[in-house]
């Protein structure tokens, strides 16, 4: 949609290769993976797991980002409070000073403490619901603690589309600020690892006991991860009052169903073509114009072929540069799309390229090979990300260097 | 009233241009499924969870497709399946849905299969069903609906927002049409969970005494709602004008967002003529309608709904579809009215919404 541009002025991430930007940068420099074994959340799974899991247990969480003591605050809760306590500060922005909305994703809310109390919870004979638990299981939950938090009251909505559930939340709160709904909109997503997605995912029989090999012909499925990642966006009148200098231009975006199948992507790559074609389109440019692409990626066999699939039919023998990061900090669900987004400015701002880690031979049906080592010399300008999801839900992000 | 001495300016919200409401359905306590309409007689209930009066699923499915949905797959899929029927729109360009909670029951399942099961092999439907986006794609599969597709899962606010998404994408003009619903299903142990929160009352109490009520709590309802929006005025049964979400805020405030919503759209008091409210029973957060009630004029009808759908997130969803439907019909059903105005006409209709107290909605419907 032509007219109003809107403008990234700060970014928070906390994942398992850091509590923040610059240790993230650092390990996404060093080619340090963050995944290996499960610790902190308590599942049967751990012997033969591994995941992208965040070494900081919730009390040094709550003591990190000073939260109050007498509401409960799940694990998702206080990761998206690291997060975005940093893009915050940042941004240097007061919410009641403009409209200012949260638009947050997640799948599991407040899961990753329920599922640990769920059945004593759900006892008519205990009275068991330690400052106020058992309000905390849906996905508005750890919107409404993290916006107040912050004071943002002036939009809040918490998007759950599977995988790609962070891009929508991004391209969302785009369209608030161009409808003139909003002057920032701080978006974003949080996921803690939890013992119900191990398992859902363990079921679906697609996760990797291994370090996960992103476009690698011998995949095997992906590994979860836990993070929470926000970006704060920002009107072109509004970066006028703010003076702040903005990180890059969200230039494109698309959200695209492919209605094929409830779990897995359409052999052809259509959903996939069509978002990445039409976010391409929006912001005037050529398939030629991208720089890199940080692929979905999730290292499951479907996944995979059909992004590649998607990748040849748009560029053709000229794939731009590409990776997958998800052998970095694992799929974190709802988080991926805006880590990634984090990963994506950060390539714009240090002009690097990230290693798609763990590849060794491509997929014989595309012969596709991914950036394997840490690029310094290529110039970075326009990077597109990928999240797609269950549902047959797509999204493209596409970031633009401010110039 | 001059908006800018009683708002800081960036309280007003841009307004959008009508979109027209071409098909309402709703799947509730109620038998409002067979005829697309609140029934003659009123379900009374004596406990204080209302359940889903369910459609007879036989004519859109064979028993084996059955057998492998879940109940809220199943009451969505048909809810929306007529929706389109209605509007007789095969393939909806954007489909946006609003729940807070999704598949309760199949959440509830995989939590239990994974102690009952050891966190051993498990079958993963109920995990893949308990996704709050489940039934969305579904929907997009059964119509072969490319295009934009989002699930908004805030409480009080999924369905407001599952709106305002698609009124963006008609002024995008990315959209010609499209549809909207909610969902939300009540089960025993989410029921459990909601009653160590207060949220129910420790009394039995009958829906229809519930406007009555001098107590704190409420009963719990369920109910699937699904909307054809178009942006051209074609067969159009009335038209959403305005919405506005207000977050956290006491009761002063949502008395001057009400006025301002008014002004917004150049409406007096006395050219409202009708209103939904959403009591609840819950003497606790009455104050909150209340203040709205107070200064109604006497040409407006109020009208309270939860007495007869029971209180869930997005229960905005049965005012929506009553309200439609009233516009539609010029016919307020007797079960809805809480104070007769004097209103002979129903031109223009407002929701007021709020859900426990946190998330506050405001609605406005013209008739067509």
């Amino acid at each position: 949609m032509p007219g109003k541009r809107v403008f990234i002025t700060g970014m928070g991430i906390i994942s398992a290769i850091g509590t923040g930007v610059e240790e993230t940068l650092v390990s996404l420099r060093n080619n340090a993976s963050g995944i290996g074994p499960i610790e902190i959340v308590d599942t049967l799974l751990k012997s033969k797991l591994i995941a992208g899991e965040i070494k900081v247990p919730n009390e040094k969480l709550a003591e990190l980002t000073g939260v109050k003591k007498n509401a409960y605050y799940t694990r998702t809760s206080l990761l998206g409070i690291a997060a975005l306590q940093e893009a915050m500060q940042m941004s240097k922005l007061d919410p009641s000073r403009q409209k200012t909305g949260f638009i947050n994703a997640t799948t599991v809310g407040g899961m990753s403490d329920m599922e640990k109390y769920y059945f004593d919870l759900v006892d008519p004979t205990t009275k068991s619901n330690e400052n106020g638990l058992a309000d905390c299981l849906d996905c508005a939950d750890c919107t409404e603690k993290i916006a107040d938090h912050f004071n943002i009251k002036d939009w809040i909505a918490t998007i759950s589309t599977a995988c790609s559930s962070s891009a929508n939340a991004i391209l969302y709160g785009a369209r608030l600020i161009k409808s003139g709904q909003l002057d920032v909109a701080v978006c974003g997503g949080t996921d803690a690892l939890t013992r119900f997605t191990l398992n859902g995912f363990n079921s679906l029989k697609n996760i990797d006991a291994s370090p996960c090999m992103p476009f690698d012909e011998n995949r095997n499925g992906l590994n979860l991860g836990e993070a929470a990642a926000y970006v704060i966006m920002e009107s072109e009148e509004q970066l006028q009052r703010s003076g702040n200098k903005p990180l890059a231009e969200l230039s494109g975006y698309q959200n695209f169903n492919e209605a094929f199948h409830p779990t897995a992507p359409s052999p052809n790559g259509e959903g996939a073509l069509t978002a990445m074609q039409e976010t391409i389109q929006m912001a005037g440019l050529q398939p030629a114009d991208i720089s890199y692409i940080n692929v979905h990626g999730t290292a499951t066999l479907n996944n995979d072929l059909s992004e590649g699939i998607a990748l040849k039919r748009l560029f053709g023998e000229n794939v731009p540069l590409f990776s997958s990061t998800k052998p970095f900090t694992g799929h974190t669900l709802a988080a991926a799309g805006a880590v990634e987004t984090v990963f994506s400015l950060l390539s714009l701002q240090e002009q690097i390229i990230y290693a798609n880690l763990n590849f060794k031979s491509p997929m014989p049906e595309l012969g596709l090979y991914p950036v394997t080592s840490l690029q310094t010399d290529k110039a970075v300008m326009h990077v597109l990300s990928n999240s797609f999801g269950f549902g047959g839900n797509n999204a493209s992000l596409l970031f633009s260097k401010y110039v | 009233m001059d908006l800018a001495e009683t708002t800081p300016a960036f309280y007003l919200v841009n307004m959008f241009n009508p979109v027209h409401i071409t098909s309402a359905r709703a799947t509730c306590a109620q038998d409002t499924f067979s005829n697309n309409n609140l029934p003659e007689n009123i379900k009374v209930f004596e406990q204080n969870i209302l359940n889903y009066h369910e459609p007879d699923y036989r004519q859109y499915f064979t028993i084996m497709q059955l057998r492998r949905m879940t109940r809220i797959i199943k009451i969505g899929l048909v809810t929306a399946i007529e929706a389109l029927k209605d509007a007789k729109l095969e393939q909806p360009q954007a489909i946006v849905t609003g729940t807070a909670k999704g598949s309760m029951t199949d959440t509830e399942k995989f939590l239990h299969d994974i102690v009952d099961f050891n966190e051993g092999t498990l079958n993963p439907t109920a995990f893949i069903q308990s996704t709050y986006n489940a039934l969305n794609g579904l929907i997009a599969l059964h119509h072969d609906a490319n295009g934009y597709n989002s699930t908004y899962v805030h409480r009080g606010f999924s369905l407001e927002n599952s709106l305002m998404d698609a009124i963006m994408l008609f002024e995008e003009n990315r959209i010609e049409n499209a549809l909207i619903g909610c969902f939300e299903e009540m089960t025993a142990e989410h029921y459990e969970l909601k009653k160590k929160m207060g949220y129910w009352k420790n009394e039995s109490m009958k829906n229809i005494d519930l406007l009555n009520s001098s107590t704190e709590g409420t009963i719990a309802g369920e109910g699937t709602f699904f909307f054809t929006l178009n942006k051209a005025p074609e067969n159009a049964i009335a038209k959403l004008s305005g919405l506005r979400m207000l977050y956290n805020a006491d009761e002063a405030l949502v008395k001057t967002t009400f006025n301002n919503f008014l002004a917004e759209h150049s409406l007096e008091l006395n050219e409202v003529d009708a209103v939904f409210l959403s009591y609840n029973g819950n003497i606790q957060t009455r104050h909150f309608e209340d203040a709205i009630s107070e200064q109604l004029s006497s040409n407006t009808n109020q009208l309270a709904f939860k007495h007869l759908c029971g209180e869930f997130d997005t229960a905005a969803g049965f005012a929506l579809w009553a309200a439609t439907k009233a516009l539609q019909h010029q016919v307020l059903h007797p079960s809805l009215i809480l104070k007769k105005g004097t209103s002979s006409s129903l031109k223009n209709v407002i929701i007021y919404n709020q859900y426990n107290g946190k998330e506050h909605a405001f609605y406005l419907l013209e008739r067509i």
